[in-house]
Order: C-alpha cells, then sequence, then structure tokens
C-alpha cells in the first residue's frame, strides 16, 4: 500500500477543495455582486421616477422605516403568515413523505403527480385558487356550505385563504425534500428497532425523526425564507387587499416600487423584507446549535 | 451497487441534454439595422382576435414606407406587468422600444419622467387632435403639450338584463328599484356586479360612483376626495354590498368576475367596459340577446360619465435619434383613420376619433361600437397628474376599507385626502 | 386499524393536493362561453384545439425546457463539486460561503431586477436565453450547496476515507464512490432547481422581449386580452404546462430509490 506523506495529503485537498469549490464562487460572485451593491445603493437614494430627481440620503430611508405604520403592519402579517404557512406544510409533509416512502403499486407515479402543485406556475394556480374561494360559485364554499365565507373578500379570512393557497403549493416540497432524508436513514436501524418490539409510533418519534431532522431543518429554513417573501400567491388572489390586509412586506415593496415608481424608498423596503428574513436565518441555525447538517 | 451500472447511462443523458441545452440557446444575433433598413421597435399588447388584420396594417405601413422594417414586442395585457417591464426598460435608458404603448393613466407621470417624447408641433399631432373627442384628448395632454397619441379607449357601461329591466334606469333609486324587483322574483340574483377589489378598478368605480353624485375630482391636478359628493358616492357602493344589492363576493371581484357572473344569468345589473359585449353576445352564453348596454345612473337622471380607460401610443425620449422619422410614421399610421377601423371591427376596440364611430364600415360590421359615441363621448379621464402612480396605490387602499366597510367612506376618504396631500406636498 | 388510518390521511392529503389540479383539467374541458355557469356543463376540447394554435406558447415549452434543463445541470454539475468540498474537505471559511449564498438567495428580486438589466444589457446578453440561465442558475446554486452539502454529509465518512487510503485523489474518492451514492440527493435537489427555472416570472418578463424565446410562465400571461381571459385555455395551458415536470420526476424517479446506503455499509 502506497504511504501517503500527511502533509501531501492535506494539501492536495486543500488545493482540489479550492478547485472545486471556485465555479460555485464565480458565479455568485460576477453575476450577482454587481446587482446587490446597486440595489443597497439605491436604497440609500431618494429616487422617485416622477420626480426625476436623484439624491444620497444617507440612512434617511431606513429611518422612514421606524415610523412607517404601514411596513409594520406588513411585517407583523408577513411573520403570521410565513409561521402558520409553514407549520402546517411540516404537519402535512411529513406524512405525506411518509406515506410516499412506503412501497406500494403505483408510488412512482404517485410521486410525480404530488408534485404538480409545486410545478405549476404559481400565476395560474393561484388564479384558480381565486375561482375555488369564490363565495357563491367556488368548490370551497359549496363543499362547506355551513361555513359560506366571503373569502377573499372580507377583510379578516382574506390572510387565511392566501396561507391556504400556499400551504397547498409547497406541502409537496417540503414532502420531497423530507423523502429524500427518508431515504438516506439506513434500513437495518429500523428493522433492529422492529425486531426488538418497538412499536410503530415510538419507531417514528425516537428513530426517524431524530434521522430525520437534517432534512427538515432545511425544508423548514427554506419555507421560511420563501414564506417570508411570498408575492405571487397573494398578490394574485387580492392584490393586497381587501383593505391592505393581505399586504406582505413584498407586496408593499413592489408596489412602491412600480406602482409608485418611488425606486429609493422601494428597494430599502425590499432590502429591510431581506433583513428580516436573514435574522431569521441566522437565529434559526443558531437556536438549532451547530449541526451536523451545515457548518 | 446499483448506482455504478446507471453511471454511464446518466452521463450519456446529461451530456445529451447539456448539447441540446447550448444549441437551443445559442441565438443567432438580432439583425442589426443595415444600411438600407431600419427596424422600428414596437411594443404592444396582443390584440384578441384573428392576427392577420394586423398584420397587415403592419405590412402596409411597411409597404408605404420602403426600408423600414417593424418589429413587435409583446407584453402581457396585465396593466402592472407592462408598467413593469416599461419601467425596467426605460428607466434603464434603453432606446429600443421606439414607440409604445401606455395606459391613459401613466402619460403625465412618463412625461414628467422623460420616457416620452412630446408631440407638440408634429404634423401627426396637428391633424390627429381635432379628430380626437374630448376625453383622449384631454388624456394625452400635460403641461400644456401633447405627449402621446391616443390608440383606442375604453368607458365604464351599465349593463342591464333586458328581459328582467325593458328600460334602462338614470338615476341611483330607479336602479335600485329595478333590481330588487327582479331580484324578489328571483332569489338567486345580484342586483349590480361591479369590480371591488382592492385594484385600479376599484378606483374608477368609485370614480364614476362619485360623478354620478355630482362630485368632480376629474380633471384637475388635486384629487378632491373629501368632498361631500364623494362620500355620497363612496357610500352608495358601501351600501350596494352591505344592502345586499351586490353579493359578497363583489369585494373580490375583478371585471371577469363579474362579467361571468352576468353571462351566466344570475346578475341584473353589471358595471363593465365595452368588452364584455363581445362576450356575452357569443355563441353559448345563457344571456346572448338579452342584455342592453346604457349610461351610468346619477343622481339626478342625467347620463352618468364612464370612466375613460384605453391605452396610447408614445415614442421613447431615449430612442436612436435616427429613427425618429420612421417611428413617428408608425405612430401617424396606427392612430390613422385605417387603423383605427381595423381595430374596431377585427378587435372590438373603441376608436379615440370622432369621425370612425360614423364610418360606413363600423357602422356595417361593428354597430356596438357605433353605438357607444354618446358613452364615449362623455367619458371622463381619471385626473391626469403625474403624481397618479404615486396616489393611486392609496386611494385604492382608502376606497377598499370604506366598500369592505372596515371604516365608514368619510373617515377612508378624509384618510385618502390627507395622504394624498402629503405625497403630493413633498414634492421637489 | 393503524393502517386504515394512515390510509384515510393519505387519501385526505391526496385530494387536497390533487383535488384542484383535477379541477383545473375538469375546466380546461368545458366551453368557455358559460364558465361560471350552474349545473354541469358539457364536455368540449375547443379549449385545447385553441391552445394547440398558439404557436408561441408551442414554443414556449421548449424555451422553458431548454432555459431549465441548462440551470439544473449547471446547478448540479458546479454546486455537487462545491458542495463535496464544503461537506467532505477543509475549506476555510465553509461557513461564510453557505452564509453569502444563502444571503443571495433570499435578496428580493424585485429589488435587482434593474440593475441586472442593465449588466446582462452590457454583456449584450438580453433577450438572450443563455442570459437568462445566468441569474436562474445564480438563484438556484444556493439552494443546491446547502441541500447537497446536507446530503453528502449523510453519506458516511468511512466511506469516503477508505477510498482515500486506497489511494484516490478526493476528486477520485469524490466521483467513484460518493457521487453514486447520492442519487437521491441529486435528484431531488435537481428537480427542484428545475421547478425553480420553470416557474420563475419576473427574470422572464423583464430579460426576454421576443415573443418566440418567451418560456411558459410569461406565455401564460400573454394569453389575457386586456379584460378578458380565456380561462379554459388558461386551465389547459397550465395542465400542459406540468406535463414536463410529470414526466421528469417519473424519469427520475427511480433515482430517488434507497438501498444504496445500506449496501454500501454491508459491503
Amino acid at each position: 500500500m502506497r504511504r501517503v506523506g500527511r502533509g501531501a495529503w492535506l494539501g492536495r485537498e486543500r488545493v482540489q477543495s479550492v478547485l472545486l469549490v471556485a465555479p460555485a464562487v464565480a458565479t455568485l460572485v460576477l453575476v450577482a455582486l454587481f446587482p446587490i451593491v446597486a440595489a443597497i445603493w439605491l436604497s440609500l437614494q431618494r429616487k422617485i421616477l416622477l420626480f426625476g430627481e436623484q439624491s444620497f440620503v444617507g440612512w434617511d430611508n431606513y429611518l422612514l422605516l421606524l415610523s412607517d405604520t404601514r411596513f409594520h403592519a406588513a411585517l407583523g402579517r408577513t411573520f403570521y403568515f410565513a409561521l402558520v404557512s409553514v407549520a402546517l406544510e411540516l404537519l402535512l409533509g411529513l406524512p405525506l413523505a411518509l406515506l410516499l416512502h412506503r412501497a406500494f403499486p403505483g408510488r412512482g407515479l404517485l410521486r410525480a403527480l404530488v408534485l404538480i402543485p409545486w410545478a405549476i406556475p404559481t400565476v395560474v394556480s393561484a388564479r384558480m385558487w381565486a375561482w375555488l374561494f369564490h363565495p357563491e360559485l367556488g368548490l370551497v364554499n359549496r363543499l362547506l356550505p355551513w361555513l359560506s365565507v366571503n373569502w377573499l373578500g372580507t377583510p379578516g379570512w382574506a390572510l387565511h385563504a392566501a396561507i391556504v393557497v400556499d400551504v397547498w403549493k409547497s406541502t409537496p416540497f417540503v414532502a420531497i425534500l423530507l423523502l429524500a432524508g427518508l431515504q438516506a436513514i439506513p434500513e437495518d436501524v429500523d428493522r433492529a428497532a422492529r425486531v426488538d418490539g418497538a412499536g410503530a409510533w415510538t419507531r417514528l418519534w425516537r428513530i426517524t425523526l431524530p434521522l430525520l431532522r437534517p432534512a427538515m431543518v432545511l425544508a423548514v429554513l427554506f419555507r421560511m425564507l420563501d414564506a417570508l417573501r411570498v408575492f405571487d400567491a397573494v398578490w394574485v388572489l387580492t392584490g393586497g387587499g381587501p383593505a391592505h390586509t393581505t399586504e406582505t412586506m413584498s407586496i408593499y415593496a413592489y408596489k412602491t416600487l412600480l406602482r409608485a415608481g418611488n425606486f429609493g424608498y422601494g428597494t430599502t423596503l425590499a432590502i429591510a423584507n431581506f433583513a428580516c428574513v436573514m435574522l431569521v436565518a441566522v437565529v434559526y441555525l443558531r437556536l438549532l446549535g451547530p449541526g451536523r447538517e451545515v457548518e | 451497487m446499483t448506482g455504478l451500472r446507471a453511471g454511464p447511462g446518466r452521463i450519456c443523458l446529461a451530456a445529451v441534454l447539456l448539447v441540446w441545452g447550448c444549441l437551443a440557446c445559442r441565438d443567432p444575433e438580432p439583425a442589426e439595422t443595415s444600411a438600407d433598413r431600419r427596424t422600428i421597435v414596437l411594443s404592444m399588447q396582443p390584440l384578441w382576435g384573428p392576427p392577420e388584420p394586423f398584420a397587415a396594417l403592419l405590412a402596409d405601413f411597411e409597404a408605404r414606407h420602403p426600408g423600414i422594417r417593424v418589429e413587435v414586442r409583446t407584453l402581457p395585457n396585465d396593466s402592472d406587468l407592462a408598467r413593469q417591464a416599461f419601467l425596467t426598460a426605460l428607466g434603464g435608458g434603453d432606446p429600443r422600444p421606439d414607440v409604445y404603448v401606455l395606459d391613459v393613466v401613466w402619460v403625465a407621470e412618463f412625461a414628467r419622467a422623460g420616457f416620452l417624447r412630446s408631440l407638440e408641433g408634429t404634423p401627426l399631432w396637428a391633424s390627429l387632435e381635432p379628430e380626437l373627442l374630448p376625453g383622449p384628448a384631454a388624456a394625452a395632454r400635460w403641461d400644456g403639450r401633447p405627449w402621446a397619441a391616443p390608440w383606442y379607449v375604453d368607458v365604464g357601461l351599465l349593463y342591464r338584463r333586458t328581459d328582467l329591466v325593458p328600460h334602462a334606469p338614470s338615476t341611483f333609486l330607479e336602479l335600485e328599484r329595478d333590481a330588487r324587483r327582479a331580484m324578489a322574483q328571483d332569489p338567486g340574483l345580484a342586483g349590480l356586479v361591479w369590480q371591488g377589489r382592492q385594484y385600479e378598478g376599484l378606483t374608477v368605480n368609485a370614480l364614476e360612483s362619485i360623478w354620478g353624485h355630482g362630485g368632480g375630482g376629474g380633471s384637475e391636478g388635486r384629487l378632491a376626495l373629501n368632498t361631500p359628493e364623494a362620500v355620497a358616492g363612496v357610500r352608495w357602493l358601501r351600501h350596494t354590498i352591505a344592502s345586499g344589492l351586490s353579493p359578497p363576493g363583489t369585494t373580490s371581484g375583478a371585471e371577469e368576475e363579474a362579467r361571468r357572473r352576468f353571462q351566466a344569468g344570475r346578475a341584473v345589473f353589471m358595471r363593465n367596459w365595452p368588452y364584455a359585449w363581445a362576450e356575452l353576445q357569443r355563441e353559448g352564453s345563457p344571456v346572448r340577446g338579452r342584455v342592453g348596454v346604457s349610461a351610468l345612473p346619477t343622481l339626478d337622471g342625467h347620463p352618468g360619465p364612464g370612466a375613460l380607460g384605453g391605452w396610447m401610443l408614445g415614442l421613447n425620449a431615449h430612442a436612436d435619434p435616427a429613427h425618429l422619422d420612421a417611428a413617428l410614421a408608425l405612430l401617424g399610421h396606427l392612430s390613422g383613420e385605417e387603423a383605427a377601423v381595423t381595430l374596431a371591427v377585427h378587435y372590438a376596440r373603441l376608436p379615440a376619433r370622432r369621425a370612425i364611430y360614423r364610418s360606413p364600415e363600423v357602422l356595417r360590421e361593428a354597430p356596438f361600437i357605433a353605438s357607444l359615441l354618446p358613452q364615449v363621448e362623455r367619458a371622463r379621464p381619471r385626473p391626469v397628474t403625474p403624481y397618479y402612480g404615486l396616489l393611486a396605490d392609496t386611494v385604492q387602499g382608502s376606497l377598499s376599507r370604506a366598500v369592505t366597510g372596515v371604516a365608514p367612506a368619510q373617515e377612508a376618504l378624509t384618510e385618502a385626502q390627507r395622504l394624498s396631500d402629503a405625497m403630493m406636498g413633498t414634492g421637489p | 386499524m393503524r393502517r386504515l388510518g394512515l390510509l384515510l390521511l393519505g387519501a385526505a392529503l391526496l385530494t387536497f393536493l390533487l383535488g384542484p389540479v383535477v379541477w383545473q383539467a375538469r375546466t380546461s374541458l368545458q366551453p368557455e362561453a358559460s364558465l361560471g355557469a350552474d349545473g354541469a356543463l358539457p364536455f368540449t376540447l375547443e379549449a385545447w384545439r385553441a391552445l394547440f394554435e398558439r404557436e408561441d406558447f408551442l414554443w414556449s415549452l421548449f424555451n422553458s425546457i431548454a432555459v431549465a434543463a441548462v440551470t439544473t445541470l449547471y446547478c448540479l454539475t458546479v454546486g455537487a463539486s462545491a458542495a463535496f468540498a464544503l461537506a467532505r474537505l477543509r475549506f476555510p471559511g465553509r461557513g461564510l460561503l453557505l452564509a453569502t449564498a444563502l444571503a443571495i438567495t433570499t435578496f428580493p428580486p424585485i429589488a435587482i431586477v434593474s440593475p441586472l438589466y442593465l449588466s446582462l444589457r452590457g454583456l449584450g446578453l438580453l433577450d438572450t436565453r443563455m442570459g437568462l440561465v445566468l441569474p436562474y442558475a445564480t438563484f438556484a446554486l444556493p439552494l443546491t450547496l446547502w441541500l447537497l452539502t446536507s446530503f453528502f454529509r449523510q453519506i458516511p465518512l468511512a466511506l469516503y476515507q477508505a477510498a482515500r487510503v486506497d489511494g484516490c485523489t478526493p476528486f477520485q474518492a469524490f466521483r467513484r464512490v460518493i457521487l453514486p451514492l447520492a442519487g437521491p440527493g441529486l435528484t431531488t435537489t435537481g428537480l427542484l432547481v428545475f421547478v425553480f427555472a420553470w416557474n420563475e416570472f419576473l427574470f422572464a418578463l423583464s430579460f426576454l422581449t421576443t415573443p418566440a424565446k418567451r418560456t411558459v410562465p410569461v406565455a401564460i400571461s400573454l394569453f389575457a386580452a386586456e379584460h378578458a381571459e380565456p380561462w379554459a385555455e388558461i386551465a389547459a395551458a397550465s395542465i400542459l404546462a406540468t406535463l414536463p415536470l410529470v414526466v421528469l420526476t417519473l424519469v427520475f424517479q427511480r433515482r430517488i430509490v434507497s438501498g444504496l446506503t445500506a449496501g454500501a455499509m454491508k459491503g
């Protein structure tokens, strides 16, 4: 057996690791760096399309955020939306993944079909749900006649209708990530536990879920990041209404940026949204401890 | 290990896809303007209907102007999406497109932002202006100068079921009375369907109601939202929902929701744009032949003004100056008589030129459009101000609050006035 | 008993997820003019017929497949190599790279669409499908990195070390030992990246202007007239638009099969 010197081993590792990572880093830096820096620069300006003016105002836009009640309302709403959506997606995605993990005829086809809600373009599926939520003609109210709610037109209910749409769309995403995680769990562990007489629930709780932790952490992380930035589904469903009650941070930013043409403050709002998302990600990853998932 | 066995197969598949992908992605360079053919880029939205008549229109233009080629770029019809695409391109100083469509409410704003080249002093405008109807002409002007050529217009109309209501109501009271009479006989009917979702359509509906109650806030610069007439107008809208005259779904409905409900025969009255007529009279429509159109109601019974909608054609201020003549020629061609007739007959677009409504061809082939001349003459533009985009969102929010009953009309409008004053007051 | 409970739960979930899709399919088979009316409507193929007459839409399917495929392959290739280094090799700044990648992917697209437009225009990549792949790959790469790093870490260290002891360079160990076992991870990540590229709307709308080059979501948004929407046709288009994804999943779903890790441990 060849004996490789330890120094050479490490040195080659380092060189190879840099080479392996270089294309990814290059892509990210070359494409994303300028636009992001440009956006941050824009958020420090007062640029309103209509006035044709552009002036540097430093932190003024960000200070404006602190007193912007509309922003605060949007912030609270977005967090509520994200928390409820992601919780439901996890609650529904896990059983779905477990179901798809079992072997049964037609499993392959079912796995492909289950992906459809995630695969349909959001602008189309949200419009479809808008019809499903129609107070008189929609399927939802026809199936639940005792409820008969004006889903999208009542200030309280509209946000929850949006949550339903997001859950419908994203549960397959969570399920498919969890499924991949389930596939990585070696069968022997489960088999051994079964031989030892452990019941199904115990097996699930004590063995499967802990081993599934990496996949769950990732699924929740990416869903949280997406849910906090939700735009398409809500926009198509209600456009931020009625009476601003479904206006999430991204919708507020969009309206300010493109409807009002207030590029400076609009970018600030978008970046504030981003800051919230990053904050959540950092807190989330810290709370879970330096995991074995990643760093 | 199954993985290894499948490895080569997977690699092959990947390679095939990669090659195909790269082949597919390698686009030929767009044909640059050669020495003897100039390409004018026209950005517009797809006109719903057979593509041939419009293609023939463009071909006709190219035949009359040898050496010029028109390249059409389509944008979604959704006003917000088109606006987004334009702000990205024009905001970046893109010289393309040379000619583009713009919503009637964008004209002042885009002019102020420097996206449009004024048409003042051009022979095009000199020949076009006398032909235009007052609404579009007013919407095309800002700061005393013309900035765009009206292409086609839209106007708010009152549709009714002629079998349930033979004579068109002229006041709000009459409308409610007629509707309730029909609803009493058929409980599944909605009295009046309109657009109450929080978007621009709500502003349009609200303005029409405000104008019907005698309010102004029309073509002057400042939005007058806090007047008693405005409050009365918005209160009427809230009343239709609160009293059950309009179905609860109205607060989340746009044009299509209203149209489909009316088309299914489940509404007595509908406020909508002229496009609905063609759909309602289509083969297979449950209400075919039983629909009438009239002006919107008012307090005292005189025919109410509908809101002016529609699109205009403008010149990109950043466009290549060498293209200016060609672009102006295209603008002239598309806003000319022939084009207006084509649009009216084949695409059901209301002309902005008065004479077209009486042209024999339109009278023969598109009688409905010809019959709308009185409505279009009365059509009122929304406030023509560069601040419209800035204000629209705020106004929509306040109106939505009033219409859904979250706040009383007076309070919502006071707030809207305060916010819009604050916004317009922070100008340079 | 428990099995019945599971079955019911499964059935409920599937009804919730697939019910609206079936509804969508049903809508696509109904006459446009009477959609919205009560009662059962006759089935008709008019929406599908009209859909297949839309040449631009059919081209958009091809465009979307091309763009999404290239994006996915790029991300998987570049991402897998990088993820391997991040998972198994001593790489300085691993946490920083992953954190930055996350930041990039969560940066609001609406805020950077204008500067990106300017960059692409400067590079001459505006209105080219290749020019669309670049931002797509950039935004999908972080997801790829995070997912694949996690999946690679779950492959037992012992295997990698055994290969290295046998004399392989890190890259050889990667190619011969790790990669074949990463089937589930690669397939899942690939599918998710593909769907992302397939459904992305904002960049596709802003960066591609020639009708023949447009992707599916934008093509569908062009169906609507100024006010009217051909709802049955849009429903048909959305069903058609998901077919490639379903087919792709079916083709690759055997790669999501487990048992490879178990086998490796025994061997």
